[in-house]
C-alpha cells in the first residue's frame, strides 16, 4: 500500500493554509501515513477495507463543478458547501461556516486524515435558552470538474448550552464518481440542550464517503437522531454517543438502501456513562442486487451507570441471492441494575402477508413494493419535516411521486 | 490481575521441584520447554507412527508464526510457553493424598453439598486408588458391552495404533492443525484424549463419559478428542464432571473434533467445574478450548450442551459446521462467573447445506468481578438455502461490580434465510425475590432458586444426572453471591 500520493497531496495543500496551522496539520497527516487506511485485521473494520484507496491519488483541490439546484426545503437557514468551499451565494447563514479546523488527537486514521485536510465547516454555538428558528439544512455537494476526481474532508461542530434546541440537517448530494469525502461532526449537548439530527445521504453509486459524529450529552440533553442511506458506492459512517451525565437520551433510527452494488456499513456506539440515561435504537436494512450492508451497534454500560434502559433493534431484507448482510449487535455491561436488550433479524417479506394482499387483489411486484414502503415508513416517519420525509421516500424508491401523501405513511407505519 | 505472573512461576516452580523428587524409575518427565526435539520425544515415547510425527510437526511450525490472539474480552499475564513441561507420564497415585483425611476440608465440604458418593470423593480427590476396585470397576463392565454393540471408545494414543485408518482419516479433519494459536499447540503436543466411534446403525447402548477412563484421568492439559458418528448412528458423550478435580497444570488447551454421516446424531455435553482461582483470581485454569462439529452427512446433528462454571479463564466456542443438507445444529449453554472469573464462550453456526437450522440458547451469569462475554458468529454461505437460526441470549447480573458482554455475528448470503437474534441482560427481579422472601424462602436459596429456572431451558438439554447435579453447582458457585 503506498500513501504516497497523499503525502505528495497535502504539500500542495498546506502551501494553501496560513502558517500557523501547518504544523499541526502535518502532525495529523503524519499519523494518518503511519497507521495507513484500516483493514479488517482491525476489528472495527472487520468488514470494510478500506487498504484499496491507499493507492489512489484524489486531487486536494477541487475548484471545478458547477453549483447545484438544490431542493431546498422550504422553511430552512441553508449552507451549501461545493466540493468542500462554501458557496456564499446560496447560503443563508454563511456566517456560520468556519474554516479552522484545531482538531483534537484523532483516535483513527481515518480521523487523522480528516483532520489534516480539513477544510472547515459549520460551526453552530447557542446560547443558553436559545432557539434555533428554523431547521438548518446544511449540504455537501460534489461535482468534479477536473480530470483527477477530488477528495472532501469536512469538520462542523455543534454546541448547544443549556435548554438550548437546534435542529440540523446534513445531506450529502453528489454527481460525480471515483470521489472521496470523509466528514466528522462534534457534537456537545449541554444540560437540558435538545438536538434533532439528520444524516441523508444520496451520494452517486460510485463515490467513496466516510462520516463520523461524535456526541457528548450532558445531563438531562436529547439526542434525535435518523441516518438514511440512499446511495454512495463505499459508505462507512460511525455514530458515537455518549451519555456523560445522569438522564442523558437518545433516539437514533436508521435505513439503508444500498445501491446495486454498494458497500454501507453501519456503526454506532453508544456508551451510557452516568445512572438514568436511556438509550433507543432503530435500525432498518432493505439489500437487494449485489449490495453489501453492514450493521455494527454497540452498547456499553459503564461501572455505576445504574438505572440504564437501552433498547437496540436491526431488521433486514436480504431480497437478492448476490447481496449480503451482515449485524452485530454487541452489548458490554459493567453494571447489574439495567434494562438492556437488542435484537437482530435478517429475513425476506413475509409470504403470508403477499398472501393476504394477493388475495385482495394487489399482486406481484405492486404487493412487494406496498410491503417495502411499510418497512422503510417506520423509520422515515421519525423524521419531523414532512416535506423532506417525502423527498426521502422517493429518492429511496419507497413511494410513488402521484399518489404519496404523508396521511397514507402515517398509516403503513 | 497484577498478582497472577507470580503465580504461575510459582506454579512452574512447584512443579519443577515436585519433579525433582522423582525416582528414577520414574523420569519419564521431560524439562520444560518446546522445540522440535521435544515434539520428537513424546511422539517416540508413544511409538507413534510416521504421520502422527509429521502432523505434530507441521502444526509445530504453524504455531511458530502465529500469535497469541488477543481479541477476546479476557485479560491476564502472558504465558512462557518454554515454562511448561509437555511430556509426563500419567502420574501414578503416589504422589495423591493417601486418604481423604488428607484431602482440603473445604473441597470435602463442596463434594458433599453436591451430593457425590463416598468412591467418587476418593477418585476425584486423585487418592490412591485401590487396584481391586479399579479393575472390577464400573468401566470395565461397560467396556465389554460397548464392545458387543461395536463401539470403540478408547484414549486415542490407543487408538492410534489399533485404528490407525481411523485416526489418520478424521484427525485434523474438522480442526486442520493450523486452525488457531491453541489448536496448533494442541496438534504438536497432545498427549492423549479420548476417542469414539460408532460403526453404522448402531446407537450407543449407554452415555458415555470421560468419567469411566479413571486411568487416564491425569493427561488433561492438551486433550485430544476425536468422535466419528457413522450413518445412522447415535451417541452422547459427556464431559468432565461436576465436582471441582484436582489439577496441576495451569493452561489447558484441548482440541475436540466430532464427525457425524448421513442421519448421524452426536450429543455432546460438558460440564466443567475446574478450580476458578481464589477470591482475589490468583491461581486457577486457563481453559482455551477449540470444539468443532463437522455435520458432514445428510439429517445429521450435531448437539452441544455446557456447563462452565469453573476455571479462571474460559475461552471456548464449540461450533458446528452444517455442511450435510438437512443437519442440525444446537448450542445450549450456561456460563457462570464468579469473584475474579472471566469467561469469553458462545458458539459458530455455519450453514452449508440447504435445510440446515440452527438453535442457541446461551444464559450468563456473573456475580461479584465476574465478567463473561457471549461472542457467537451465524454464517449463512450461497449455497444455504432455507436456512434457520434462532439465537437467545440472556445474561443476569448479581451484584454491580461483574460484566455481561454480548458479541453476536451475523453473516448472511442466502436471501431464504431466516436469522433472529434476541438479547437480554438484567439483574434478578425484586419482585420475584420479594415474592419468595415473603414465602419464607432466604435470600440466598431465593437466588439459587431464580437462577435455576433462568437456567431451565439448558439443564433441560443434559441427560438427567447431569442436570440434578447441574442445578446443585450453580448454587455451590453462587455462595457469597448475595447479601
Amino acid at each position: 500500500m503506498t500513501l504516497a500520493a497523499y503525502a505528495e497531496s497535502f504539500e500542495q495543500f498546506a502551501a494553501g493554509l496560513p502558517p500557523g496551522q501547518r504544523a499541526a496539520r502535518r502532525e495529523q497527516l503524519g499519523r494518518f501515513l503511519d497507521a495507513g487506511f484500516p483493514t479488517p485485521r482491525l476489528e472495527a473494520w472487520h468488514y470494510t477495507d478500506l487498504s484499496a484507496l491507499g493507492a489512489r491519488r484524489f486531487s486536494p483541490v477541487d475548484p471545478g463543478g458547477t453549483a447545484p439546484a438544490v431542493e431546498w426545503l422550504a422553511e430552512t437557514d441553508r449552507l451549501l458547501y461545493l466540493n468542500g468551499r462554501l458557496d456564499r451565494a446560496q447560503s443563508t447563514l454563511p456566517e456560520l461556516h468556519a474554516d479552522d479546523s484545531s482538531a483534537a488527537a484523532a483516535d483513527d486514521s481515518v480521523a487523522a486524515l480528516n483532520a489534516a485536510f480539513s477544510s472547515g465547516g459549520l460551526h453552530l454555538r447557542l446560547d443558553r435558552n436559545q432557539r434555533l428558528p428554523r431547521p438548518l439544512h446544511v449540504v455537501a455537494f460534489g461535482d468534479t470538474a477536473a480530470a483527477s476526481p477530488g477528495m472532501v474532508h469536512q469538520r462542523h461542530r455543534i454546541e448547544l448550552a443549556e435548554n438550548a434546541e437546534a435542529t440540523v440537517v446534513f445531506q450529502f448530494l453528489g454527481r460525480s464518481a471515483g470521489r472521496l469525502t470523509t466528514q466528522v461532526v462534534e457534537v456537545s449537548l449541554a444540560a437540558g440542550a435538545k438536538l434533532t439530527l439528520y444524516r441523508l445521504q444520496n451520494e452517486h453509486d460510485g463515490a467513496t464517503l466516510l462520516t463520523r459524529i461524535d456526541t457528548r450529552l450532558g445531563r438531562d440533553s436529547r439526542l434525535h437522531a435518523v441516518t438514511i442511506d440512499g446511495g454512495g458506492g463505499l459508505v462507512r459512517h460511525d455514530f458515537n454517543m455518549l451519555l456523560a451525565e445522569a438522564g442523558a437520551e437518545v433516539e437514533l433510527s436508521g435505513l439503508y438502501r444500498p445501491a446495486p452494488d454498494a458497500h454501507i456499513d453501519n456503526q454506532t456506539r453508544i456508551v451510557h456513562a452516568a445512572p438514568h440515561c436511556r438509550s433507543r435504537e432503530r435500525f432498518k436494512g432493505i439489500v437487494d442486487a449485489k449490495a453489501r450492508a453492514i450493521f455494527v451497534g454497540k452498547v456499553i454500560v459503564q461501572p455505576g451507570a445504574q438505572k440504564t434502559d437501552s433498547e437496540q433493534h436491526v431488521a433486514n431484507l436480504l431480497l437478492s441471492r448476490r447481496a449480503e448482510v451482515n449485524a452485530k449487535p454487541e452489548l458490554e455491561i459493567y453494571a447489574d441494575d439495567v434494562k438492556c436488550a437488542h435484537g437482530a433479524t435478517v429475513g425476506q417479506l413475509d409470504d403470508s402477508a403477499l398472501e393476504y394482499l394477493r388475495s385482495r387483489g394487489i399482486a406481484g411486484a405492486e404487493a412487494r413494493a406496498l410491503l417495502l414502503r411499510a418497512f422503510g415508513a417506520a423509520i422515515l416517519n421519525r423524521i419531523a419535516i414532512p416535506e423532506l420525509r417525502r423527498s426521502l421516500a422517493l429518492q429511496l424508491g419507497l413511494a410513488d411521486e402521484e399518489e404519496f401523501e404523508d396521511a397514507a405513511a402515517e398509516t403503513l407505519a | 490481575m497484577a498478582t497472577q505472573p507470580q503465580d504461575i512461576q510459582e506454579l512452574m516452580r512447584r512443579r519443577e521441584y515436585s519433579a525433582g523428587f522423582v525416582t528414577s524409575i520414574e523420569s519419564d518427565t521431560i524439562a520444560p520447554g518446546l522445540s522440535e526435539d521435544v515434539i520428537r520425544l513424546i511422539s517416540a515415547r508413544k511409538q507413534e507412527p510416521e504421520w502422527l510425527l509429521e502432523f505434530r510437526l507441521k502444526a509445530y511450525r504453524r504455531w511458530l508464526k502465529m500469535e497469541q490472539p488477543k481479541w477476546a474480552q479476557v485479560h491476564y499475564p502472558p504465558i512462557d510457553y518454554q515454562a511448561i513441561s509437555y511430556y509426563s507420564q500419567p502420574k501414578s497415585h503416589k504422589d495423591g493424598p493417601k486418604s481423604l483425611d488428607e484431602v482440603d476440608p473445604k473441597l470435602l465440604e463442596t463434594y458433599k453439598k453436591l451430593g457425590i458418593p463416598l468412591k467418587e470423593q476418593e477418585m476425584l480427590a486423585g487418592v490412591a486408588m485401590d487396584v481391586v476396585f479399579d479393575s472390577v470397576s464400573v468401566a470395565t463392565t461397560f467396556k465389554k458391552k460397548l464392545g458387543e454393540a461395536g463401539v470403540i471408545f478408547c484414549p486415542i494414543s490407543e487408538a492410534v495404533h489399533e485404528h490407525p485408518d481411523l485416526v489418520r482419516k478424521y484427525l485434523g479433519s474438522v480442526v486442520p492443525f493450523g486452525d488457531n494459536f491453541y489448536a496448533a499447540l494442541n496438534s504438536a503436543v497432545f498427549t492423549d484424549g479420548s476417542f469414539v466411534f460408532i460403526p453404522k446403525g448402531v446407537r450407543c447402548p449407554m452415555e458415555l463419559s470421560t468419567y469411566f477412563r479413571i486411568n487416564e484421568r491425569n493427561t488433561g492439559q492438551f486433550e485430544r478428542t476425536l468422535i466419528i458418528a457413522e450413518e445412522g448412528a447415535y451417541v452422547s458423550y459427556l464431559e468432565g464432571c461436576t465436582a471441582p478435580q484436582r489439577d496441576e497444570n495451569q493452561l489447558h488447551a484441548a482440541v475436540v473434533e466430532l464427525v457425524t454421516l448421513d442421519d448421524a446424531q452426536i450429543k455432546y455435553s460438558t460440564v466443567q467445574n475446574w478450580y476458578p482461582g481464589d477470591e482475589e483470581g490468583r491461581g486457577g485454569i486457563y481453559n482455551f478450548v477449540t470444539k468443532r462439529g463437522d455435520c458432514r452427512g445428510r439429517r445429521s446433528k450435531i448437539s452441544w450442551t455446557q456447563v462452565e462454571t469453573g476455571s479462571a479463564i474460559t475461552w471456548k466456542y464449540p461450533s458446528c459446521i452444517l455442511r450435510g443438507d438437512d443437519s442440525v445444529g444446537e448450542f445450549y449453554s450456561v456460563a457462570l462467573t464468579h469473584h475474579r472469573q472471566q469467561a469469553d464462550t458462545g458458539t459458530k453456526m455455519i450453514h452449508v447445506g440447504k435445510n440446515t437450522r440452527s438453535t442457541i440458547v446461551s444464559k450468563g451469569i456473573s456475580a461479584g468481578h465476574g465478567q463473561q462475554s457471549y461472542r457467537g458468529l451465524v454464517r449463512v454461505l450461497e449455497s444455504a438455502e432455507n436456512a434457520r437460526n434462532h439465537t437467545q441470549c440472556d445474561s443476569l447480573l448479581i451484584g454491580d461490580r461483574c460484566g455481561a458482554h454480548t458479541f453476536p455475528y451475523t453473516e448472511v448470503r442466502n436471501p431464504s434465510a431466516r436469522l433472529e437474534h434476541e438479547a437480554t441482560t438484567s439483574k434478578i427481579a425484586e419482585d420475584q425475590l420479594y415474592y419468595c422472601r415473603t414465602r419464607g424462602i432466604a435470600e440466598e436459596e431465593a437466588v439459587s432458586m431464580i437462577v435455576n429456572g433462568f437456567c431451565k431451558d439448558v439443564f433441560k438439554e443434559l441427560p438427567m444426572e447431569f442436570a440434578v447435579e447441574a442445578g446443585k453447582l450453580l448454587a455451590v458457585s453462587l455462595e457469597g453471591a448475595v447479601g
